[in-house]
C-alpha cells in the first residue's frame, strides 16, 4: 500500500522557489502562508551553502496529530496527514509540536484573533467533497483524487524535491545516489548509522 | 502545562497501541476518518482532460497510476528509458 | 477529544479566516527569509488587495466543474530554456497549469517564475494596465483605443513631416513571439528607419557581434541538453541556478556522471555553491582571466594542435601575445587568481574535454564586452572544443524569445536574418515582403539613411539630447515607441530621465508598462500614451529558445481587459500610418500574410501565414524548414525526442501522418531547404562528425577566402561527414554551383528562380537542396577567427572599465580612445576613464559594484514584481555587502544603506551583509523600480497597475560606459559607496 512521502536532495535544490509559486498557484493560498519553504544554511558561504525545501512531512506518527486538543487531524489511508478546518481552534498547539514548524497560521488580526491553523495537504484536499470549490476553497487542490501528485514535486527545476509512494520516490533517489555516489549524508546517514560509506546506502524513505 | 501533559498523554496512547503498522494508521469507515468526512482519491473517477487512468474505487489501481505519475520526476526515465 | 469542542463541526465561519492574512513566518535568515521579514508593512498592504483564501479564484472556481475543459501547451516567457506548460482552460478562463513531463527541453520542471505562469491569467487582482491611458495635465486619463490611435497616428504624422522618419525610434521586445518580432521589424522599415532595436542590445549584442565574426553565427553552439554530454563546465559570466535554473537539471544531472563544474566568478553564487570548483574573480578582469588561463593552456602545451592547423585561423598570433602580456603575475594584478589556481582551472579545463564555456550577462555588459566573449570563443577553440557534441560556447540568452527577436526581430543594423542593412538585402527583402523597393527607399529620409545603422536602444535618451550636430542623422530623437521593454534595464537612470523630459511623444505598448510609465510621469505632464498590450499567453505563435530549437505556443486565451496582441497593434497602427497593406504583402492581387479574426472581430495577421513568410525569407540561418505544421507537429509529440541528443527515435504524428524521425526538436535553425526536404535542424553548430543532412557542419566562410596570404578555408579533410568536398570551400552560389557540374541537379523551376543568385537569395532554395545533397554546407567550409582583424582590437585585448578601482592598471591596461560616431553617436571612453582617475573616483568610491538577476524576477521586473506569488519571495531590493564592508561602515544586517556612484546618483537599499561577496565587491539586483532616489514612485503609476513591489533600480546609478562595437552598456563593473541611511 502506498504511502505518501516527500523527499528533497540537497545536492540538486539550488532555492530557485519553484516548489513554492507551484504551490502557491495550485492551491492559492494566500500573501503569507507558506505551506512550503525553502531554507538555506550557511547563505553565500564558500563550500558551506546548502537548501532544501521544507513543507508538512506527513510524519507516520504526527506530533501535530498527537497534541491537538481538538482532535482534528487525522491521517489518510495512503499515509498524508490532514486536518479539519471546521474543528480546528487555531491554538498553535500543533505548531508546538511540528519539528519542521510546517503550520502555518494567518497573523493576527486587529483584535487578537488567531486564524485557523493551514499547512501542506500533499494536494490531498481536506474533509470535503473530493475536487469539489468547497474542498478546494478551504484545502486547497485534491491532485492525488486526479491521479497526480503534488504540484510542488512535480514541478522542481532540478527534480530535488520528490513526492510519492515513499517506495516509488525512494528508488527514484536510490539510483541517482548511487549513480553519483553521494547524497544521502546530507541527511545525517552517519550521524544515524555510524559512519560508513557515504551513498553506500539511501535512507529508508518507503518504509517508516 | 496541562495541555503539554494532555499532548504527552495522547503521544503516550499512541506509542502503546502502536505496536504495528496498522494503528497507526486510520482504518477508513463509513465515509470517515477519524470522524473526520473525506473520501479516498480512488473513489472518484478519473478527470475528463489529461492521461491519468484507474478504475473508480480500484485502489490498487490508483496506486499503478500515481506510481507511473512519479516516473515524471525520475529524469533517469526519461532520459534512459524513453 | 478530551478537550471540549466548538459546539458544532461548522462553528467558525471562514471569514475568520479572511480577516487576518498578512503573515510571514519565517525562521530561517537566509536572504530571502530577511527580506521578507523586513517587508511586513509591504506585505499587508499588498494582502489587503488580495481575496482572502476562501475566495481566490472564486471566478475560475465557479466555472470549475461545468463546462469545456481545454488543455493548450504553451511556453514560459521568462527565460530562454523554453519549458513547456500546459494550460488547462475552462470555459475561457485559465483554471490550472499542469507541468509537462514529456518536453525533452525541461521535463516539466519549473523555476519560480514558470511554475506561477498562470497568474497571467487571474483578472480580480491584476496589476496590468487594463486600458489605453495618457498623460494629461500630469495625470494619467483612461483613453479608447480610437482615440489613443487618432491622437498617435497625428502626432507620429507629423512629426515625420516636420523631422522625417529618423525623429522615430521603435524599441521593440525580446518578449515578441517570432512573427511579431519579425513584423515590427517590418514595420520600422515600412515607416522608413533603422531606429529601432529591442533588448538584445543590452543583453547579448556583443556576443552576437563577436562570436558571429568569431565562427559564423552568433548563438549558443549546442544546446541545454547536450550538457550532459559533457566533460567539463566552464560558468564564466552566469549565474545559471538563479537566471536559468531549469538548465541546471541539465548541468546537475551532467555533473553527477562526472562532469566537472567550475564556476569564476565575482560573487559565490548558487550556482557555484553546486560547483566542483570556485574561482573568485574581480569583475572586469574577464579577458585578462581567459588568457591566463590560456597562457597555462599554451604553457603545458595542452592546445589540440591538429584541430587548430585544420579549422582555426589566427591562433599563432594569440599566442605569441598571450605568452607576452598575460603572464600569471600580471594575471593576478588584473584579475586577482593566484597562479596555482589558474593553474589548477586550465588544468580541469584541459583534462576534461569535450567542455563547454559558458556565459550570460557576465561577460557581455563591458566596454570591452565584444573582446570578453572572444576571448572565451578563443579558450574553446584552443582547446578544440567548438564543433562536437559536448563541448562549444553555450551562450545562455536571457528573454523566452531574445534569441529569435535577434534572428529576424527589429534590430537597427539587419533585415531578418541577419541580412545587413546593404541595397542588396533591401531587394531580397522586398521581393519576399510582396512591395515595392522604390516605394520602400521612399520612405526612408535617404538612401544613405537606408544603409546606416540605427541607434541602439542603450543609448535612445542620448540621441534625444545630443547635440545636434554630433548626431549623424539630421533630427534628434522625437517621438519613441516603448513596445515591451523596461527602462531600468538600461544604464544611467538619471540622464534617461532628463531626456524623458525633452522628449515630444512616448507612447508605451506593455501589459505592464508602469515603471515607463512612471518615469514619463515624473518627468512630464503630456506627450505620453500607454496601449495594454496582451501577453503571449493570449497569442499563438513561434518562440526560440536559447538552443534555437523553436516551439509553437497555443493560445492559451483571450486577452484579458482592454489588451490586444501586439501583430493587432502594429497592423491597425500600420493602418493609421498608411502602410498596413506592405505590413502583410498586399499587392497586385496577392497576399502575402492573412488576416483573421482577432479579439473583437478586428482584423490582425495570421501567425501562420506570418512564419510561413519568413520560412520563405531567412535562408541565410536556416529559419526556411520550420513550417507551423512541423513546429505544431513537434509540439505534439515531444515524447519521441531523446533528452540527450534531441532527436526523434522515430513516430509519427496522429494528427497530420507527419514522420517525425530523425528531427531534432524544434527543428533548431539553422534548418535548411525547404520543409519539403526535411532538414531535420541542427542541434550542435559546426560539428563535423555529422552529415549536413543530419544536422553536421563546419566554421562559416564569412570572411573571405584568404587574409594576407593566409588561407582562410578548412584544411584538407577537415568538412563535415560525407561531403564531396573534402576541402575547404567558400560559400556556395549559381556561379560554383555550374562550376561543380551540380546546376542540373536543379529543377527547371529551380534554376530559374536560382539565376543569378546564391545561396541566401535563391527563394526556390534549389542552391541550399542541391549542395545539401551533395553532403556540403550552403555557407562553405572556413576557419573560425582568432583574430577578428575587422573589429578594433583583433585579438581580444584586457581594458580596464571606465571606472577602474586600481589607476595603476588604468596606466597598464587604458581603454579606448573617444569615438566620433558609432551607431549615428559619439561615445566616449578615454576621457571618462582619465576624469575618473583624476577625479580620484577610486578613492571616493571604493567599492566595485555589479548587478546580476535573481531566480524571482524577470529583467526590469514589472511583471514578475506584480505577481504575488513572486512578489511575496522578495519584497526589497538590496545590496549585498560583505561583512567587512559592512562593519567597517558601522552598517547592520536589514538596514537601509545609500548606495552613492560617480553618476551622482544615490540609490536607497536594504544592507544584506554575506560573505557572497568579497570585501572589494558589492551586488545589487536589477529587477527593481518604482523608487526614485529614495522616494516611492506610487504616485506617479496609472491607478491600479503599480506593481506589488517596488524598489530602487539599480540602474538608477549605473555609469557611463559602453561597447565600443555593439553599444553594449556597462553595467557589471562600476564604482560606489555605501553608507548608513
Amino acid at each position: 500500500m502506498a504511502r505518501m512521502k516527500f523527499l528533497c536532495d540537497a545536492e540538486r535544490c539550488i532555492e530557485c522557489n519553484g516548489c513554492v509559486t507551484a504551490c502557491k498557484n495550485e492551491n492559492e493560498v494566500p500573501w503569507g502562508v507558506n505551506r512550503r519553504r525553502v531554507v538555506t544554511i550557511n547563505d553565500g558561504v564558500v563550500g558551506a551553502e546548502k537548501s532544501i525545501s521544507v513543507a508538512c512531512m506527513h510524519c507516520s506518527d504526527a506530533p501535530c496529530m498527537a497534541v491537538c486538543p481538538v482532535d482534528c487531524f487525522y491521517k489518510t489511508a495512503d499515509g498524508v496527514v490532514l486536518h479539519d478546518k471546521d474543528l480546528c481552534i487555531g491554538c498553535g498547539y500543533c505548531f508546538y509540536a511540528c519539528p519542521f514548524g510546517a503550520p502555518q497560521f494567518p497573523q493576527a488580526g486587529a483584535f487578537g484573533l488567531r486564524g485557523k491553523m493551514d499547512k501542506c495537504t500533499f494536494c490531498a484536499g481536506g474533509p470535503e467533497a473530493d475536487r469539489t470549490d468547497a474542498e478546494f476553497k478551504k484545502y486547497g487542490r485534491n491532485r492525488l483524487a486526479e491521479g497526480k501528485l503534488p504540484a510542488c514535486a512535480e514541478m522542481c527545476s532540478t527534480k530535488a524535491l520528490l513526492g510519492g509512494d515513499g517506495d516509488v520516490i525512494a528508488d527514484i533517489y536510490r539510483e541517482r545516489v548511487l549513480r553519483r555516489g553521494k547524497g544521502s549524508e546530507v541527511w545525517g546517514w552517519g550521524t544515524a548509522y555510524g559512519p560508513g560509506k557515504a551513498g553506500a546506502q539511501p535512507p529508508a524513505g518507503g518504509k517508516s | 502545562m496541562r495541555r503539554a501533559a494532555l499532548g504527552a498523554a495522547i503521544l503516550a496512547a499512541f506509542f502503546l497501541s502502536g505496536c504495528g503498522e496498522a494503528p497507526q494508521v486510520t482504518v477508513y469507515k463509513q465515509g470517515k476518518y477519524q470522524g473526520k468526512p473525506d473520501t479516498q482519491p480512488w473513489s472518484n473517477a478519473p478527470l475528463a482532460y489529461g492521461d491519468a487512468t484507474w478504475n473508480k474505487g480500484d485502489r490498487a489501481s490508483w496506486e499503478t497510476q500515481i506510481n507511473k505519475r512519479a516516473m515524471g520526476q525520475n529524469e533517469d526515465n526519461r532520459i534512459y528509458r524513453q | 477529544m478530551l478537550l471540549t469542542r466548538k459546539s458544532s463541526g461548522q462553528a467558525v465561519p471562514q471569514a475568520r479566516l479572511a480577516r487576518g492574512l498578512a503573515g510571514v513566518l519565517a525562521k530561517t535568515m537566509d536572504r530571502r527569509a530577511f527580506l521578507k521579514r523586513s517587508g511586513v508593512t509591504l506585505g499587508a498592504g499588498a494582502a489587503a488587495a488580495q481575496l482572502p483564501f476562501a475566495m481566490i479564484g472564486e471566478a475560475q472556481a465557479q466555472a470549475a466543474g461545468a463546462g469545456k475543459v481545454e488543455v493548450k501547451r504553451t511556453v514560459c516567457t521568462h527565460c530562454s530554456v523554453g519549458c513547456a506548460i500546459d494550460a488547462v482552460v475552462e470555459n475561457g478562463v485559465w483554471v490550472r497549469q499542469e507541468p509537462v513531463f514529456d518536453s525533452p527541453l525541461n521535463l516539466g520542471a519549473h523555476c519560480a517564475k514558470g511554475a506561477s505562469v498562470r497568474e497571467h491569467g487571474i483578472t480580480h487582482d491584476s496589476h496590468r494596465l487594463k486600458s489605453p491611458m495618457k498623460l494629461e495635465g500630469g495625470k494619467w486619463v483612461k483613453v479608447t483605443w480610437d482615440q489613443a490611435y487618432e491622437d498617435i497616428s497625428k502626432r507620429l504624422l507629423a512629426i515625420k513631416k516636420e523631422s522625417g522618419p529618423d525623429a522615430l525610434m521603435i524599441i521593440g521586445s525580446s518578449k515578441h513571439n517570432n512573427e511579431q518580432s519579425y513584423l515590427l521589424c517590418k514595420w520600422a522599415r515600412l515607416w522608413g528607419t533603422n531606429n529601432t532595436d529591442h533588448q538584445a542590445r543590452i543583453c547579448h549584442s556583443t556576443t552576437v557581434a563577436g562570436i558571429a565574426n568569431t565562427w559564423g553565427y552568433g548563438a549558443m553552439t549546442n544546446s541545454y541538453n547536450d550538457e550532459q554530454n559533457s566533460k567539463c563546465l566552464l560558468f564564466f559570466g552566469s549565474n545559471a541556478a538563479e537566471a536559468h535554473p531549469v538548465s541546471m537539471l541539465h548541468t546537475l544531472h551532467a555533473k553527477e556522471n562526472g562532469c566537472k563544474v567550475i564556476v569564476a566568478d565575482p560573487r559565490y553564487t548558487r550556482t557555484a555553491a553546486k560547483a566542483d570548483k570556485y574561482v573568485r574573480v574581480r569583475s572586469g578582469s574577464d579577458v585578462a582571466f581567459l588568457f591566463g588561463l590560456l597562457h597555462h593552456v599554451f604553457k603545458n602545451g595542452w592546445e589540440d594542435k591538429k584541430y587548430i592547423h585544420d579549422r582555426v585561423y589566427g591562433m599563432d598570433k594569440v599566442k605569441e601575445e598571450v605568452m607576452a602580456k598575460y603572464t600569471p603575475a600580471a594575471v593576478q594584478e588584473v584579475t586577482g587568481v593566484p597562479e596555482q589556481e589558474m593553474y589548477e582551472t586550465a588544468k580541469m579545463l584541459a583534462e576534461n574535454r569535450p567542455g563547454f564555456i559558458i556565459w550570460a550577462m557576465g561577460q557581455t555588459q563591458h566596454t570591452n564586452g565584444n573582446a570578453i566573449v572572444r576571448a572565451s570563443a578563443v579558450l574553446m577553440l584552443a582547446l578544440g572544443n567548438v564543433g562536437r557534441p559536448g563541448g562549444g560556447a553555450n551562450i545562455y540568452r536571457g528573454h523566452d524569445n531574445v534569441q529569435g527577436a535577434t534572428d529576424i526581430g527589429p534590430n537597427p543594423d539587419s533585415l531578418p536574418g541577419y541580412y545587413g542593412i546593404a541595397p542588396g538585402s533591401f531587394a531580397h527583402w522586398a521581393k519576399v515582403w510582396n512591395i515595392d523597393l522604390d516605394w520602400l527607399k521612399k520612405q526612408y529620409a535617404s538612401e544613405a539613411m537606408m544603409t546606416k545603422p540605427g541607434i541602439t536602444v542603450s543609448r535612445w535618451y542620448d540621441a534625444i539630447v545630443e547635440k545636434n550636430e554630433n548626431i549623424d542623422q539630421d533630427p534628434n530623437l522625437r517621438a519613441v515607441l516603448f513596445w515591451g521593454h523596461a527602462p531600468n534595464s538600461q544604464s544611467r537612470g538619471l540622464d534617461m530621465l532628463e531626456a524623458m523630459k525633452k522628449l515630444e511623444l512616448m507612447v508605451v505598448i506593455d501589459p505592464y508598462p508602469s515603471a515607463t510609465a512612471a518615469m514619463m510621469a515624473m518627468a512630464k505632464k503630456e506627450g505620453c500614451y500607454l496601449l495594454p498590450a496582451a501577453t503571449q499567453f493570449e497569442c499563438a505563435g513561434s518562440v526560440t529558445a536559447s538552443n534555437r530549437s523553436i516551439q509553437w505556443r497555443e493560445k492559451v486565451i483571450e486577452p484579458l481587459f482592454e489588451a490586444r496582441n501586439d501583430h493587432m497593434i502594429m497592423y491597425q497602427l500600420a493602418q493609421k500610418l498608411g502602410f498596413a497593406d506592405q505590413l502583410v504583402g498586399k499587392r497586385d492581387g496577392k497576399q502575402n500574410i492573412e488576416l483573421v479574426k482577432g479579439k473583437g472581430g478586428m482584423d490582425e495577421p495570421s501567425m501562420e501565414s506570418t512564419l510561413r513568410e519568413v520560412n520563405r525569407g531567412v535562408w541565410t540561418i536556416g529559419y526556411t524548414g520550420q513550417s507551423p505544421e512541423r513546429l505544431k507537429a513537434h509540439m505534439r509529440n515531444m515524447h519521441v525526442f531523446d533528452v540527450k541528443t534531441l532527436r526523434a527515435k522515430g513516430g509519427k504524428d496522429k494528427e497530420t501522418g507527419y514522420d517525425l524521425t530523425g528531427d531534432y526538436f524544434g527543428l533548431p535553425w539553422p534548418c535548411f531547404g525547404t520543409a519539403e526536404i526535411k532538414h531535420p535542424g541542427s542541434p550542435n553548430l559546426y560539428d563535423t562528425s555529422r552529415h549536413v543532412m543530419d544536422g553536421g557542419g563546419n566554421f562559416r566562410a564569412n570572411f573571405g577566402v584568404e587574409k594576407d596570404g593566409v588561407n582562410l578555408l578548412a584544411e584538407d579533410g577537415s568538412h563535415s561527414k560525407g561531403a564531396e568536398i573534402t576541402t575547404g570551400y567558400p560559400e556556395f552560389d549559381h556561379v560554383l554551383v555550374k562550376k561543380l557540374g551540380w546546376w542540373d541537379d536543379l529543377t527547371e523551376a529551380e534554376k530559374a528562380a536560382a539565376e543569378g543568385k546564391n545561396w541566401k537569395t535563391d527563394l526556390s532554395g534549389g542552391i541550399q537542396r542541391v549542395v545539401m545533397k551533395h553532403g556540403c554546407h550552403p555557407f562553405g567550409n572556413a576557419k573560425a577567427r582568432a583574430v577578428v582583424w575587422n573589429f578594433p582590437d583583433g585579438i581580444p585585448l584586457h581594458r580596464e572599465p571606465l571606472y577602474s578601482p586600481k589607476p595603476e592598471l588604468v596606466a597598464k591596461w587604458p581603454t579606448h580612445a573617444d569615438q566620433k560616431v558609432r551607431w549615428r553617436l559619439p561615445v566616449l571612453f578615454k576621457s571618462v576613464q582619465d576624469k575618473a582617475v583624476a577625479d580620484k573616483a577610486h578613492e571616493k568610491f571604493p567599492l566595485i559594484l555589479t548587478s546580476g538577476r535573481l531566480v524571482e524576477f524577470e529583467g526590469g521586473g514589472e511583471e514578475t514584481r506584480s505577481n504575488p506569488w513572486l512578489a511575496e519571495l522578495m519584497q526589497d531590493n538590496f545590496v549585498e555587502l560583505n561583512p567587512k564592508t559592512a562593519a567597517d561602515r558601522g552598517i547592520r544586517h536589514g538596514e537601509f544603506v545609500w548606495v552613492s556612484t560617480p553618476s551622482g546618483a544615490k540609490i536607497k537599499v536594504k544592507a544584506l551583509v554575506t560573505e557572497r561577496v568579497g570585501a572589494d565587491h558589492v551586488f545589487i539586483p536589477f529587477h527593481f523600480s518604482g523608487w526614485w532616489q529614495g522616494q516611492d514612485m506610487l504616485g506617479y503609476y496609472p491607478e491600479g497597475a503599480a506593481p506589488i513591489v517596488r524598489g530602487e533600480a539599480v540602474n538608477t546609478a549605473t555609469t557611463y560606459g559602453y561597447d565600443i562595437v555593439t553599444m553594449m552598456q556597462e553595467t557589471k563593473t562600476t564604482l560606489c559607496q555605501v553608507a548608513k541611511a
